[in-house]
């Protein structure tokens, strides 16, 4: 399943315990798994190298930092052009991801922005791409639950 | 929040496991003062948390995908028909497996869902788990085809 990858039971328990907590101490997950920490680093770097782990990040408010609003936004496009509505997207600071994608739109991305002004702004930018039929955009309410650690690692290991 | 703060906060983003020790020797101040500054950023709500970020393909998840979801007015428990509480869907959903983010939306949608699949089928299975939540009347689903972070400085999925 894991393509090559072999992730056993200590590194989906490293993985399990870092997903809450980044910061987490190293000796208290290999006492749970009745290693020496020196196994648990050395795992942690395994997995970082295979690409496993691609990093470890703090989760920030974006609030804090004056941005008020977080939107998701649809773009449909006439296919088959689309990397070119994709380079006018990249070029937009506020969108912090963007994917493809099969389904209700064409490109889905997700924006922080100081306002709900600025959304409208950008909007109006992208649909004034001669390549766009139609944006969408959904303005996400308050409280964004994260729960990065709904992950399961039922399939692996074992 | 000073330069200080906002320093931490950056080399945290990028490695949330960096020692306070040696942001401390960067800012030359104390590490007592950078864990200060830590345990008052996260009281403040700025800091939510940290985690580890995964390459999902590469432990056997192909498929993410938003599920982008309408709530109907009311809803029928045996003869009664009550007004749908998006709270409740809310947190039904935040407490499936697999979902990793979720959120009450303005627009188009109600409430808006991100999920992690291994394949199809499970994603089917994701989006049936999904329709059986009271309350919920309609679900699309925007399968990600290609993902591509530009700038999660100060956002992080």
């Amino acid at each position: 399943m894991a393509r090559g990858i072999q992730v056993d039971e200590i590194d989906v328990n490293i993985l399990r315990a870092l997903q809450r907590d980044a910061r987490h101490n190293f000796a208290d997950i290999a006492k749970n798994c009745d290693v020496s920490t020196d196994t648990i680093s050395k795992r942690f770097k395994k997995m970082k190298k295979a690409g496993i782990i691609r990093g470890t990040t703090i989760l920030v408010n974006p609030k804090s930092f004056g941005y008020d609003c977080v939107a998701s936004i649809g773009v449909d496009v006439s296919l088959p052009r689309l990397n070119e509505v994709v380079e006018l997207i990249q070029t937009i600071p506020e969108i912090v991801f963007f994917t493809t994608s099969i389904g209700r739109e064409d490109i889905f991305c997700i924006a922080v922005l100081k306002n709900v002004g600025k959304l409208s702004q950008i909007k109006d930018l992208i649909k004034g791409h001669p390549l766009v039929r139609n944006v969408t955009t959904t303005i996400w309410v308050d409280e964004i639950l994260l729960c990065p650690e709904n992950f399961e690692f039922k399939h692996l290991g074992k | 929040m000073d330069k200080i703060d906002l320093h931490i906060i950056e080399k945290l983003t990028n490695d949330a496991r960096m020692s306070f020790r040696k942001i401390a020797e960067e800012l030359k101040i104390s590490p007592d003062t950078v864990i200060n500054r830590f345990q008052k950023l996260q009281e403040n709500g700025v800091i939510r948390g940290s985690t580890v970020v995964i390459n999902p393909k590469k432990v056997g998840y192909h498929c993410m995908t938003a599920f982008l979801i309408d709530a109907s007015s009311m809803h029928i428990l045996g003869n009664e028909a009550n007004p749908v509480d998006s709270s409740l869907i809310l947190d039904k959903l935040i407490s499936m497996p697999n979902i990793i983010l979720a959120t009450k939306t303005v627009g188009d949608h109600d409430l808006l869902a991100i999920g992690v699949a291994r394949d199809f089928q499970h994603l089917m299975h994701m989006s049936h788990e999904i329709a059986r939540i009271p309350g919920v009347k309609d679900i699309q689903v925007s399968f990600w085809v290609e993902k591509s972070s530009l700038c999660p400085k100060y956002f992080i999925v």
